[in-house]
């Protein structure tokens, strides 16, 4: 018996993407921000340009998820019709579902971790 | 075994029999004083419960001492020492000895029935880490009654902890003693993943698993990410307080500020650690009461991952007042508040399920609907303490004692006490007794409300947590009385539930199988005196198969499913794939046996030597540790099939031997290393952080290790990893020469250790003189550790080759070993880059 394969027929990767890229902008932020006032230089500026392009690559990344996630989900039209068929299709459209929720909420978590560089100017 | 209806009975009367007595005799339980290497998962859940709740009496006791230390200012009745030590033991074992174990205890005891099946796939793994949390706990706890007991407070802060002079013993024995327990965490967490992953029933595809499973799988993943940096963390504070490394001392280049940031990642996770399984409770009691399946699936399971990897991102807000920079502070502010997204909409949706059905006020669904009115206010709370100018003022104050109680006893101790009011007839056959439940909920919910609610204006009033006293002017003494009341009275209702729950129930009448007509699967089972658990395992095609599946349970009881009988007397599971669960392979695990409960004693023994700095003695009870687990393996596991392949019943006929990636036993390995790995992690953390806030990385004057023989030990190590590789290969394609590739590799592996060594030895590196010198020797220890375990693989691979056990398509060893030798492969090469290649960067600070 041939067996559905985790990352290639498993829609597994599109689940975990949007919180990784969470994870690596948050990190990055966090990281960009400290070496920076670290090294002594108080204002911000570039620091926040670093983490406005970051954002917009993060944000980029988790929108071609959800683009993924809803052709997986089968279209936005009919929602949730077979997320729980006991078929391989089923299986595959509930990923997609929990995929582009994540994908939703990571989304809104990815803009509030760059809403500071908003208010700050200085370290 | 309780009554059934006639549909349950089998077609077949002689044919049933049969087979059920052979399920009896490979489930037997032994008897007698050998009841103690039972390692059944129904044996070993209970215990494991009974375990937590006791490291929980003893802790609430302790907080009664507090409460009543507390309840009239200037008061004098616990010295300030023995105060110290109260508080510090309080938090320690409700975080560490309740709080997780409960959560890993509940799932090895319902887990398995859940899923449909017998045990969980490394039933010795679950025993050998009951073993491992009762030594280490008592432990800990004891040290209470020799006056030694930890006393730096349960996040044990340097440079207090880290000054021998200033805390004692105590704190040793919290450091190795809790590292032990966290052996069974990460044990306990390995089992559940590999059990939610490939032990689900045939059909049971990802799409249709329960919420629990969902909860378990997420729960367990967050315990491989989370306690490895306290491990690590715990390694440095230890390595400091014994040998004087220099790892949080400002004067010799380290900083205090590691622990806390190695402790948070650890320790905010841990938060949701201990909260998600409970909520995972409530999200399997609310349907069964509701009758009616939980709104919003997908939305829950978004919830349980969301938060999952939000709370990794929460850590620096236990931080707020320690003068990171603003910016800093900012992030972790905001993702604070970003949490409470995913959290509210699993409220949301129990609401919206509660709504949708029709449920019934009885003992559970109190439990369940004060834990979740506890945890709101808890959580709102929260989000107020998430936002930092109300944080500097609320920070170290009685509010966060307030915070932390209602989110925690919220969020995970109400739900305890509603699973086990709804799985106690699971568990034992008798029901808690309703009326009792009332009042144990009443008196509990009113007693939590009265003793916590006040701190939140003690808290505001400036009373500080941790304090020994206080004076009678502070405007604190009402509130603080009330608090005590309260304390009382929640103690109260715990007394009345203890004895619920304890009290001989002989002649209480039996309970039926399916007291609340639930849904899931584990009450199908056969009922407490039926060891084996479920009759037969069956094929699973819709989300609630109790309620969508007519006649299914019939069917199970019949044993006209799968695996109805236990073949050649042995324990039997069936394996199945991840994404669809169809059926891969059946998998014979061991039955009862006293070397876990050995191998859990030398460990400890190695683990409280090490505490009183006995380090001959520590290096022989490691040594019988090493010698226990290998007689284990011998013994228990792996193995050629006498014959390939087992009818399973019904036309499906399935191997009984798998190794590689689809054997259990590979992602056990699997994910024993990534939980190593991020332990690793947490090492390389505190380079990076050192190189942060450092001018200089190594400091001027300091010779970075030599990149020449650091550079061949690396090598060296590859050429052993690649050795590993050939000697699979080889295996496999039935060539000469595996066995020569084997014996090499102790040689490369201990010659490249032995290189990384001395390229920081011919530097001159002293880890006690810098921090820099200290976490280069840290990483190169850590690498020297695993080439020691690493070695031992290829010689046992070897010997099970020459004993017959192994050949060139029975080799899940070898291959269990080179996926091991793979990751070391990895940590080698990032060791190698920041002991060779990061001295060559400049580094952040100015």
């Amino acid at each position: 018996m041939t067996y559905p394969r985790l990352i290639d027929d498993g829609s597994v990767w599109i689940v975990v993407i949007p919180p990784v890229i969470w994870a690596a902008h948050f990190l990055t932020c966090y990281w960009v921000a400290a070496v920076w006032c670290a090294s002594g230089a108080a204002p911000l500026t570039p620091v926040v340009w670093a983490i406005a392009a970051i954002t917009v690559a993060a944000l980029g990344g988790i929108g071609w998820a959800a683009v993924v996630a809803v052709r997986r989900y089968g279209g936005l039209r009919r929602p949730g019709r077979h997320v729980s068929r006991d078929e391989p299709e089923g299986r595959k459209a509930f990923l997609g579902h929990v995929a582009l929720l994540l994908a939703s909420l990571n989304g809104v978590a990815v803009l509030f971790t760059a809403l500071p560089v908003l208010v700050f100017r200085q370290c | 075994m309780t009554q059934v209806p006639d549909d349950h009975q089998p077609r077949d009367g002689g044919r049933d029999a049969a087979e059920r007595a052979s399920l009896a005799e490979a489930w037997r339980t032994p008897t007698g004083w050998r009841y103690v290497s039972a390692v059944n998962n129904s044996h070993v859940g209970k215990w494991y419960i009974l375990a937590a709740f006791g490291f929980f009496t003893f802790a609430g006791l302790l907080a009664l001492l507090i409460r009543t230390q507390l309840a009239v200012p200037e008061n004098d009745l616990l010295s300030m020492e023995l105060y110290n030590q109260v508080f510090t033991l309080h938090g320690t074992a409700m975080m560490f000895l309740f709080a997780v174990p409960i959560f890993e205890a509940v799932a090895i005891l319902i887990l398995p029935e859940m899923l449909g099946s017998r045990d969980l796939p490394f039933p010795r793994l679950s025993a050998f880490g009951f073993w491992c949390f009762v030594i280490g706990g008592v432990f800990v706890c004891g040290s209470i009654f020799w006056n030694a007991a930890p006393s730096g407070g349960w996040f044990m802060y340097p440079p207090l902890s880290s000054d021998p002079e200033q805390t004692g013993i105590g704190t040793d024995i919290w450091l190795l003693g809790l590292s032990f327990i966290e052996v069974a965490s990460i044990a306990a967490a390995i089992e559940l993943i590999v059990g939610v992953l490939k032990c689900r029933p045939p059909g049971m595809r990802l799409n249709l698993m329960p919420l629990y499973c969902w909860y378990v799988l997420v729960v367990a993943g967050m315990i491989l990410f989370a306690f490895p940096p306290l491990i690590a963390g715990d390694l440095l504070l230890e390595m400091e307080r014994a040998f004087g490394w220099a790892f949080f001392d400002a004067d010799r280049g380290g900083d205090p500020l590691l622990w806390q940031h190695l402790f948070w990642i650890f320790g905010h996770p841990e938060v949701y650690i201990i909260f998600l399984p409970s909520i995972a409770l409530i999200a399997t009691i609310l349907p069964a009461m509701t009758r009616s399946p939980v709104v919003g699936h997908s939305w829950v399971i978004l919830s349980a991952i969301g938060v999952a990897f939000l709370s990794f991102g929460l850590w620096v807000h236990h931080m707020f007042t320690t003068g990171l920079p603003n910016i800093s502070l900012g992030f972790f502010s905001a993702a604070s508040e970003a949490v409470a997204i995913p959290t509210g909409i699993q409220i949301f949706c129990f609401i919206a399920t509660l709504l949708v059905g029709r449920a019934s006020l009885n003992a559970p669904m109190l439990f369940a609907g004060g834990a979740l009115a506890i945890f709101v206010f808890g959580g709102l709370t929260g989000v107020m303490v998430a936002i930092v100018p109300f944080d500097f003022q609320a920070h170290d104050s009685y509010f966060v004692v307030a915070h932390l109680h209602y989110t925690l006893i919220g969020g995970m101790l109400f739900p305890i006490f509603a699973g086990v009011y709804y799985w106690y007839p699971f568990a034992t056959g008798h029901m808690l007794s309703e009326r009792l439940g009332r009042w144990a909920f009443w008196l509990m919910f009113a007693g939590f409300n009265i003793a916590f609610l006040p701190m939140h204006w003690t808290g505001v009033l400036g009373m500080p947590r941790r304090v020994w006293t206080y004076a009678a002017d502070m405007g604190w003494n009402e509130l603080n009385l009330v608090s005590s009341a309260g304390a009382y009275i929640l103690a109260a209702g715990f007394v009345v539930f203890a004895f619920d729950v304890l009290r001989p129930k002989g002649r209480t009448p039996t309970a039926p199988a399916d007291p609340w007509k639930a849904a899931t699967l584990e009450w199908a089972r056969e009922g407490p005196g039926s060891p084996w658990g479920i009759r037969s395992v069956p094929e699973i095609t819709t989300r609630y198969p109790l309620w969508q599946q007519p006649g299914l349970k019939d069917e199970i009881l019949r044993g006209a499913w799968y695996l109805s009988d236990a073949k050649d007397g042995r324990r039997e599971m069936m394996v199945t794939d991840i994404l669809d669960a169809r059926p891969m392979f059946v998998q014979r695990i061991p039955g009862p046996g006293f070397v876990t409960i050995f191998a859990a004693g030398f460990l400890g023994a190695a683990f409280i030597f090490a505490t009183y700095h006995w380090w001959l003695a520590a290096a022989a009870a490691l040594a019988a540790f090493v010698a226990t687990v290998l007689y284990w393996l011998w013994t228990g596991t792996g193995g050629i099939p006498q014959t390939p392949r087992r009818d399973c019943g019904r036309g499906l006929e399935l191997p009984l031997y798998a190794s590689g990636a689809g054997s259990a036993g590979w992602w056990a390995m699997f994910i024993t290393m990534i939980g190593d790995t991020t332990a690793f992690v947490g090492l390389v953390f505190a380079y990076a952080f050192f190189w942060t806030v450092h001018g200089s990385f190594p400091p001027p004057g300091t010779t970075p290790p030599d990149p020449l023989p650091a550079s061949g030990g690396a090598l060296l190590i590859a050429a052993a990893w690649a050795l590993m590789m050939a000697a699979r290969g080889l295996n496999a394609a039935g060539r000469r020469g595996a066995g020569a590739a084997l014996l090499l590799v102790p040689v490369a592996a201990v010659a490249g250790a032995a290189a990384l060594a001395f390229a920081a030895f011919r530097a001159g590196l002293d880890p006690t003189r810098h921090a820099f010198d200290a976490t280069i020797w840290v990483l190169i220890l850590w690498i020297c550790a695993h080439v020691a375990a690493g070695i031992l693989m290829p010689l046992y691979c070897l010997a099970r080759f020459r004993a017959g056990h192994m050949d060139a398509t029975h080799d899940a060893e070898l291959r269990n070993s080179v996926l091991f030798w793979t990751f070391l492969l990895v940590q080698t090469g990032v060791t190698w880059a920041l002991i060779a290649l990061a001295p060559l960067i400049p580094s952040g600070a100015s």
